[in-house]
């Protein structure tokens, strides 16, 4: 309870401290955390180059990452017809692109073609896709664009906030862009150099023109260690997210840099391979696919001494797909199931496993014992896994815990399907969950406990069929709340996916930075880059 | 002089042919390893299933290895080493950028630790004892039981630049070996001879010693210049340098096979390049 | 004399560590893999006498089971290794000729290549479940499998310096059969530079282990071994606050300089 206080109290001091002490100008620094693979913001799909769409791309509607609610930027108004097909925007005047093109509607519908052109594959232009057909974009005027879609969109507006527009016309195409920053220099993997884009249309209360800074620069690196290094010798002022380690020795240190912005949107989960593809023996396959072998696992795995001992206290229990920080779709009438040992051992007697000898035998007398595969390198998950295996050996279960790189790892859960069980975590930018059709659907790629299925396997998941089909058309979103309340509660019965943990928002920011304002949605700390300010001297800046 | 150009050109083929070797070898490895075709991307759920078909369909491209290779000598004719999957830009074009860097590392940090070993092996041999013995080995053994990583981080951790990384994870081999090559020509018997003659430490080193023991060291300094550019992975890696090697490592995780085909081809070259040169300057020295 | 003390000193504490792995289940406390939740991250107490890691695990009884392992698994590898160095290097700096020059160019092109995939796909055809000790052994024997070129050139050219040397020449001219010659003349000769190198590649492994169990190739959990031990300093920052975490470090250094300061014996010997 302290520590938003805390907090609170360092955000007024901080405001109080921004007429007087900050200053336009400087250069803020700090890292990207792997190497951005495009420039180009219709192919982004790494969060290095997301984090340089954020800070370079102008967009028609803003999502408010503190207020959660949307805001017009490039669009000063929009309405979306009866049909809920079309959505027609009122552009801003006078705007002008960062080398000087002027931007109009034409450029929305050239940015639109390209998004949903099929050979393009953008993760963006996908997530509009609700229905077989083409889009249209009409150009009435040079202020006013229609974009009319075959299907209507479930929460429409809201992807126009990752709806980069490009110039029709700039000779420097994607390299013109419309954000309060441009990219002025580039070294492949050393760092990226942004300028200010002295044609951006924002202003601030007094018409100054924003941002206040004139430049960032981000370093490429990798090693969390050397950021967190660099960090306390004053060469970075920024560090955006934190493991938790790093944040409490950070904290222990200097109370002052460190802001914890609350629980993630990001999980944690574990799941079983329930894929009828699996070159696993047909009793693993019975152990899997039994909801109260499931059930019970996840009662008998300890989340609060995954918080406590993985993430120092700086993240909290997981039971569903959706974090609590998500207000308006998390599914508050859901029950905590309590970790819950014996329990677990009640229900996997009840299901027919014996328990003799300190093992849990299934019917035929099978030893029950099953490896969990994750990825190397993420210390975290490691140490998940070797929790889990001790907390499953109190009911009897031997785990083993085997870690994959990446591509080892992926090629098993998705075209293989030799494993057992896996960790992994679920990396969620949306807050809307029909951005996660492809993971609810049967017949998703990312239906991870067995995907691309023909027909649903199991009534339960027909029904999430169903129930996510029915959300996206769904009139208001009460209704489509509804819907995805009850996909939560069948995930909640059913554990395809045993969520463990959301993690806590972990950022660290100079005192020199004012009027950073860390908030749980991505890009957490400098979503109002433009607004930030450098303040005079670093060491100064938190006491005045 | 003809034998001459003769021998300079089949030293030349004979470099190109294992360079290419390699290449191939190297590009089989990434094509048989686990996950390769497989792309990182495939887990983000905001892609529809067309995209993810796509992305998968673009990795089959390279599957056929011989065909691979076929065209990408074809193209290397031209001087087109084709492109990188993972950061979908022409290699040339990264390579150019990033070996300055590795090189620039690797050839100061063979310097530095040439420098201390022979410094220290001849302050050796004119200041024989226990004590100075005893001090360097154990200054050795230490730097050869610190692993590669740790260098690199405490590097990282004092701000040393990567040579400097680079020299303190070769030195401490140069050393060793240095100093048992200077000890197995010392107990040389026309050595005990010459110093039981009376003459000069410095005139026994330079004008019997080291003639002995060049062919050794020659073949050291190549051998000095390849572990230089192996070490150089991991350190620039862990350090987060923008060279050949974290290029490599990187290439490596995303089973990049046309990067890594011409990484492994650049390395052999410069391998199998800085050994020839050291049996050259063995053969003209014998 | 002096030496001799500090030899035999060596020898001492190296025997101690050994005989302490080899009866890690003795000597040790607790478990490697039990985990004391309650106290992460302590620092050394009468309870854990090094403290405990990140998930409570009793440090010293890791380092103790982690010695086990990496003291007879590295040392195996090293000699494997060493072997096949000391059998081509050798191999190739005596007979020379075409012989010689495929197996120096076998030699750097096994150097420039990315052996790392040679292990990712070792650790893909074994089963997931299969357990940890097994796929230890396993990695180990492939490091040693593939560990030889970077000894090669040292042995080679110590080979062929023999080659070349009078007394080879003389032996030669008595008339001694090969055979005599390779074991009564070579192989004393190559010895000090093998045991060298059989040294020095003692560490390499071990920290190669490390590097490999970063990428999930190495020792797996719960299983100890000073490679993931010593993953523990990747967080430089955490250990100057708890510098216990140098343990594995420390002991691994200090097992490094005894095996040196004995070799110095051999090498009068030879």
């Amino acid at each position: 309870m302290l520590r938003p206080l805390k907090n609170l109290a360092l955000t007024a001091l901080l405001a109080l401290a921004l007429p007087v002490r900050a200053q336009t100008g400087g250069e803020l620094h700090f890292c990207l955390h792997g190497e951005p693979k495009t420039f180009n913001p219709i192919l982004v799909d790494d969060e290095a180059s997301e984090n340089v769409r954020y800070l370079t791309g102008g967009v028609l509607i803003r999502l408010n990452r503190q207020t959660q609610a949307l805001e017009p930027a490039l669009a000063t108004s929009w309405n979306i017809s009866r049909d809920r097909r079309t959505i027609t925007f009122h552009l801003r005047k006078g705007i002008h692109f960062s080398d000087g093109t002027s931007f109009g509607s034409e450029d929305v519908a050239y940015t639109m073609r390209l998004l949903m052109d099929p050979a393009t594959h953008s993760t963006t232009g996908d997530s509009f896709r609700s229905g077989e057909g083409t889009v249209q974009v009409q150009t009435p005027a040079p202020d006013v664009a229609a974009i009319t879609f075959p299907a209507p969109v479930a929460g429409l507006e809201r992807l126009f906030d990752q709806a980069v527009i490009l110039s029709a016309h700039s000779p420097k195409k994607e390299m013109a862009v419309l954000g309060p920053f441009y990219v002025a220099d580039y070294k492949a993997g050393s760092y990226v150099l942004l300028q200010k884009n002295p044609h951006y249309w924002k202003r601030d209360a007094q018409g100054r023109a924003l941002p206040y800074i004139d430049s960032v620069r981000l370093d490429i690196q990798r090693n969390r260690d050397i950021e967190l290094l660099r960090f306390r010798r004053g060469e970075l002022q920024l560090i955006n997210r934190l493991e938790a380690e790093q944040f409490e020795r950070l904290e222990h240190e200097n109370p002052a840099v460190t802001r914890n912005a609350g629980t993630g949107l990001d999980a944690e989960e574990f799941w079983f391979s329930q894929s009828p593809a699996a070159p696993l023996p047909a009793y693993k396959k019975a152990w899997f696919g039994m909801k109260e072998f499931r059930k019970a696992i996840s009662m008998a795995i300890n989340r609060a001494d995954l918080c406590r001992i993985v993430y120092s206290g700086y993240a909290k229990p997981a039971y569903g797909p959706v974090s609590p920080s998500n207000h308006f779709w998390f599914n508050a009438a859901l029950e905590d199931p309590k970790y819950d040992p014996q329990g677990a051992l009640r229900l996997l007697m009840q299901a027919g496993f014996r328990f003799e000898n300190d093992t849990l035998k299934d019917r035929a007398g099978n030893r029950v014992e099953f490896t969990v595969v994750t990825n190397s390198g993420n210390a975290a998950r490691e140490k998940i896994a070797t929790m889990i295996q001790q907390d499953l050996s109190q009911v009897g279960i031997k785990v083993n815990v085997v870690t994959l790189d990446f591509p080892s790892l992926i090629e098993k859960i998705t075209r293989t399907f030799d494993y057992d069980a896996c960790i992994l975590g679920l990396v969620n930018t949306d807050l809307d969950p029909n951005g996660q059709m492809n993971v609810w659907l049967s017949s998703g790629e990312n239906h991870q406990w067995n995907p691309s299925q023909k027909s649903p396997a199991t009534a339960w998941e027909a029904e999430i069929d169903k129930l996510m089909r029915e959300q996206a058309t769904a009139p208001t979103e009460k209704e489509r709340k509804a819907k995805f309340d009850r996909v939560q509660q069948i995930v909640s019965e059913q554990q395809p996916f045993i969520y463990l943990i959301n993690k806590d928002v972990l950022v660290a920011v100079a005192p020199s930075v004012v009027g950073a304002v860390p908030v749980v949605l991505d890009p957490w700390a400098f979503w109002n880059v433009d607004t930030l300010r450098l303040g005079p001297a670093p060491d100064l800046g938190v006491q005045k | 002089m003809r034998a001459r150009i003769q021998r300079v050109v089949g030293r030349l083929l004979m470099l190109a042919a294992v360079g290419l070797l390699g290449g191939l070898l190297s590009a089989s490895l990434v094509r048989f390893s686990p996950g390769y075709g497989v792309d990182e991307q495939e887990l983000d759920f905001r892609l529809s299933q067309a995209s993810v078909e796509a992305i998968r369909n673009s990795h089959r491209i390279h599957s056929g290895l011989l065909s691979y290779y076929g065209h990408y000598l074809a193209g290397a004719i031209h001087g087109d080493f084709g492109s990188s999957q993972w950061l979908q830009r022409p290699i040339s074009s990264l390579i150019k950028e990033r070996f300055p860097v590795t090189a620039k590392s690797a050839l100061l940090g063979v310097s530095l630790a040439w420098l201390v070993a022979l410094l220290i092996s001849f302050a050796g041999v004119f200041f024989r004892g226990f004590y100075f013995d005893v001090s360097t080995t154990l200054i050795s053994a230490v730097l050869i039981a610190l692993p590669a990583a740790v260098v690199a981080i405490f590097s990282v951790y004092l701000r040393a630049p990567v040579f400097v990384a680079i020299a303190v994870v070769i030195f401490p081999k140069l050393f060793r070996y240095l100093r048992n090559l200077l000890n197995h020509a010392y107990s040389q018997p026309y050595i005990l001879a010459a110093r039981a003659r009376g003459i000069s430490q410095s005139r026994i080193l330079f004008s019997h010693v080291l003639p002995l023991a060049s062919p050794a060291l020659f073949a050291l300094l190549g051998v000095s210049l390849a572990v230089a550019f192996g070490a150089a992975i991991p350190i620039e890696a862990l350090c987060d340098s923008p060279g050949v090697g974290q290029l490599a490592w990187q290439a490596a995780l995303n089973r990049d096979m046309p990067l890594i085909m011409n990484l492994t081809l650049l390395v052999t070259l410069i391998t199998v390049a800085a050994n020839m040169l050291a049996n050259i300057a063995q053969e003209r020295a014998l | 004399m002096n030496t001799g003390k500090l030899r035999v000193f060596s020898a001492v504490v190296l025997c101690a560590i050994f005989v302490l792995g080899l009866f890690a289940g003795t000597v040790s406390p607790y478990p490697y893999a039990k985990q004391f939740r309650e106290c992460p991250n302590a620092a050394p107490s009468s309870a854990h006498w090094l403290g405990t890691d990140s998930l409570g695990r009793d440090l010293f009884a890791r380092l103790i089971y982690g010695t086990r392992v990496s003291l007879l698994l590295a040392p195996a590898a090293a000699l494997l290794a060493t072997m096949l160095a000391g059998i081509l290097g050798g191999f190739a700096g005596l007979v020379g000729g075409w012989c010689e020059k495929v197996i120096l160019a076998a030699t750097d092109l096994s150097m420039a290549l990315p052996l790392l995939f040679v292990l990712l796909a070792l650790r893909a055809l074994l089963p997931l479940d299969i357990s940890p000790v097994l796929s230890v052994m396993a990695t180990f024997t492939l490091l040693g499998l593939l560990g030889w070129p970077s000894s090669l050139r040292v042995v080679w050219a110590a080979a062929k310096n023999l080659r070349n040397s009078d007394f080879l020449l003389l032996a030669r001219a008595t008339g001694s059969r090969r055979s005599r010659i390779i074991v009564r003349h070579l192989f004393p000769n190559l010895r000090p530079v093998l045991f060298a190198q059989f040294w020095v590649s003692i560490p390499v492994f071990v920290l190669t282990e490390a590097t490999l169990s970063m990428l999930g190739l190495g020792v797996i959990e719960p299983l100890p071994s000073w490679g993931n031990l010593l993953r523990g300093l990747e967080d430089i920052s955490a250990v100057s606050a708890n510098p216990w975490r140098l343990s594995p470090l420390v002991l691994l250094v200090l097992v490094v300089i005894c095996f040196q300061l004995i070799l110095p014996a051999q090498e009068e010997t030879a």
